[in-house]
């Protein structure tokens, strides 16, 4: 991430508002506990850098106290800074590999396919074949 | 009349100067035209605004990979804002995607392979409305072989749904779980399904590598299998003495005193001015780009922009209006996995039905649901009319305890017909980074494509009922594109009605061609790529033919 990056005030008050989001529930936890204001909020910025100082601004902005009805309000009045938050929130949570091993994500990982494991579908392929009418014909 | 001839010309070019064709454009229609061209001996120049990216420019490989989408490879030139992207204004329900660079929408595509309908090019024949296209589908029949087996498509013939063609060069991509399921559903009610075809290589061909199902096919594929032209066309290309210029925006195409184009000045990266003389010049610049090009180079020779005697050029804008329907499953069906390509596709519902109340139809394909943030998006995205406290809060973790790896998506493509009030203009105020104007978008969804959507998205609810779903997320028409832009330069044999003849030469000015999906008369529901590379295939293998009968500037 360049610049100087979010100061500690900037970190505290993500997290605050990060919970708000996506609070802990489901046998999930809550995006504080899994430090979406640390790390994960540098690499997040690292791959979405314009983002941050829409970020940085908004997290200024935000109050001591209320910050659910701070998030509820930008939720449906500003739906462009409410993206910026969420976005974020969301990006770097699921960074997290913690939360990654919870719901069973390895990522996008490579896995070779194989071209000559599928036949099984030929009859309902056939199926198909036999019921079309044909394509439209046109002179 | 000077007569455009390769053996007499090539005693007459100016090296690294003159060039016979100057391609404008170096996605998958000039691409195309770059290879033939050069392969039959011509001098080819190719301005390309963009640059070159390959698997060191993506993020797929990194855990990062879902974040891609945020900024650096958004398809929306808009969100992306590189530097070789000019803006897009105006009030557009669906405004259009792209990505300027080497291949240009092919670098982001999800590479679906569809020809079009047979019906599709006698629109106003059989059903009455729009009008019908100069050419047929027989015309491109040979050149949708060539430029499939170009693209190393994998797919299985035999449709019964489209005409007879040659075999796909490689074995259909297996279908999956989630192709399974989906196709199990269809089967229940008797509707038309088929394995998608791809260019993406189920096996190692030309190229290409075989795919390694990582699913991140629209932000990149790291392991070089999904065909785009800096794999597919360029390395040819350019071994036949093709050049490619890169960041090389084009500002002008202006012409000589008898009204024929002389070449392009274009800006380098630095903002240095240059001119790139042809003796023809092919525009491959996409729907949006090529018409605004034409309206940028107006003179006084054709003070409503070249070659727009007619008043179409930018008219007539067609995007495919996009409408998606989530399929959610009991088991887990590990759809993060890609391709994300199509697995299977639908056309029970693409052409016209005397009982529905609206005309023309839509193409469903079935596609990979993507990782965790894909699914909580859509998810809002399905529940936004439902309040705050259906996505967040206690509710956030159901996109990933109920969606995530559990999901595949129905994707529905309309075909929106031609309207000339939906368009591409130039913006009166607004600048690209080199002081051009942005290309002005007016778009709306007309009153058929919505009856068109709204049907076909009860039918997949239904499609998806009968595989067993547990839900259905249903989202509303897509408001940013899907990289389908067509129509503004339409081709045809009147030039008071068209903008380019069924040779996609410009009526106006006899060395000009358009060869890009503007030329497109109706736009059908088909993904649109196999037919752009087709039809400039089709188009260059005239021009070669008929070169001697070519005018070019004195």
């Amino acid at each position: 991430m360049s610049g100087s990056g979010p100061t500690p005030a900037q970190r505290l008050t993500l997290d605050r508002l990060a919970d708000v989001l996506v609070p802990e529930g489901r046998n999930m936890p809550a995006a504080s506990a899994v430090g979406v204001s640390e790390g994960l909020l540098d690499r997040f910025l690292d791959a979405a850098p314009a983002l941050a100082e829409p970020l940085l601004s908004l997290l200024d902005e935000a109050p001591a106290e209320g910050l659910d009805a701070f998030v509820r309000h930008l939720a449906s009045q500003r739906p462009g800074d409410f993206g910026v938050l969420s976005t974020t929130v969301v990006g770097a949570y699921f960074l997290s590999a913690e939360v990654r091993r919870l719901i069973g994500y390895p990522g996008q990982q490579p896995n070779p396919l194989s071209v000559a494991s599928e036949t099984d579908y030929l009859d309902m392929l056939e199926r198909v074949y036999e019921r079309h009418p044909g394509y439209r014909e046109c002179s | 009349m000077a007569i455009f001839s390769k053996v007499y010309y090539f005693n007459m070019v100016t090296q690294g100067h003159q060039s016979h064709v100057l391609i404008i454009g170096a996605g998958a229609s000039g691409s195309v035209a770059a290879a033939r061209l050069a392969a039959a001996g011509f001098k080819v120049v190719c301005l390309e605004q963009g640059d070159w990216v390959g698997p060191g420019d993506y993020m797929s490989a990194q855990p990062e990979a879902e974040l891609a989408w945020v900024e650096r490879w958004n398809p929306d030139p808009n969100a992306r804002r590189g530097l070789a992207d000019y803006p897009l204004t105006g009030d557009a329900d669906v405004r259009p995607v792209m990505y300027n660079g080497v291949g240009g929408g092919l670098v982001q595509w999800a590479a679906m392979w569809q020809t079009l309908l047979a019906s599709d090019f006698r629109v106003r024949t059989l059903d009455g409305i729009a009008d019908d296209w100069p050419i047929g589908w027989g015309d491109l029949a040979d050149c949708y072989a060539q430029v499939a087996r170009d693209m190393s498509v994998s797919g299985l013939g035999g449709d019964p749904a489209l005409p007879e063609m040659d075999p796909y060069p490689n074995p259909p991509i297996p279908i999956g779980k989630i192709g399974r399921v989906a196709a199990e559903g269809m089967d229940r009610l008797g509707w038309h399904w088929w394995p998608g075809a791809n260019a993406i290589a189920s096996r190692r061909h030309g190229n290409l590598q075989a795919c390694q199902r990582r699913g991140t096919c629209m932000i990149g594929c790291p392991e070089n299998a999904k065909a785009t032209p800096s794999l597919t066309h360029w390395p040819s290309a350019q071994a036949a003495g093709a050049s490619l210029v890169t960041g090389a925006r084009v500002t002008e195409i202006p012409v000589d005193e008898q009204g024929r184009v002389r070449g392009a000045a274009y800006l380098d990266r630095d903002g240095v001015e240059h001119f790139q003389p042809a003796q023809v010049v092919m525009l491959a610049a996409n729907a949006v780009g090529t018409a605004r090009l034409l309206l940028l180079s107006a003179s006084p020779r054709f003070p409503d922009g070249l070659a727009n005697s007619s008043g179409l050029v930018g008219r007539r804008l067609m995007q495919h209006p996009y409408r998606t329907v989530t399929v959610v499953c009991e088991d887990p069906l590990d759809s993060w996995q890609g391709p994300w390509g199509q697995v299977i596709y639908s056309l029970e519902f693409a052409e016209t039905h005397p009982e529905r109340d609206f005309v023309r139809g839509a193409k469903w394909m079935v596609m990979p649901h993507g990782g965790p943030m894909f699914a909580a998006a859509e998810y809002q995205e399905a529940h936004r009319h439902d309040g705050f406290e259906a996505v967040w809060g206690a509710n956030f973790h159901r996109a990933a305890d109920e969606v995530f790896g559990r999901a595949f998506t129905w994707g529905i493509q309309a075909e929106d017909l031609p309207e000339d009030d939906n368009r591409v203009t130039l913006d009166p105020t607004m600048c690209d980074s080199s002081g051009l104007p942005a290309a002005h978008v007016e778009y709306r969804v007309s009153e058929n494509t919505r009856r068109m959507l709204d049907f076909n998205v009860a039918r997949a609810v239904e499609a998806a009922e009968a595989s067993g779903a547990v839900s259905t997320l249903v989202r509303d028409v897509w408001p940013t594109g899907i990289g389908h832009v067509l129509g503004t330069t339409r081709m045809g044999n009147d030039p008071q009605t068209s903008v380019v003849d069924r040779w996609c030469r410009a009526h106006d000015v006899p060395n000009l061609y358009v060869i890009d999906g503007g030329v497109f008369v109706t736009g059908g529901s088909a993904n649109p790529t196999a037919t752009i590379m087709a039809n400039a295939l089709r188009v260059t293998d005239h021009l070669i033919e008929a070169r001697a009968s070519q005018e070019i500037p004195v």
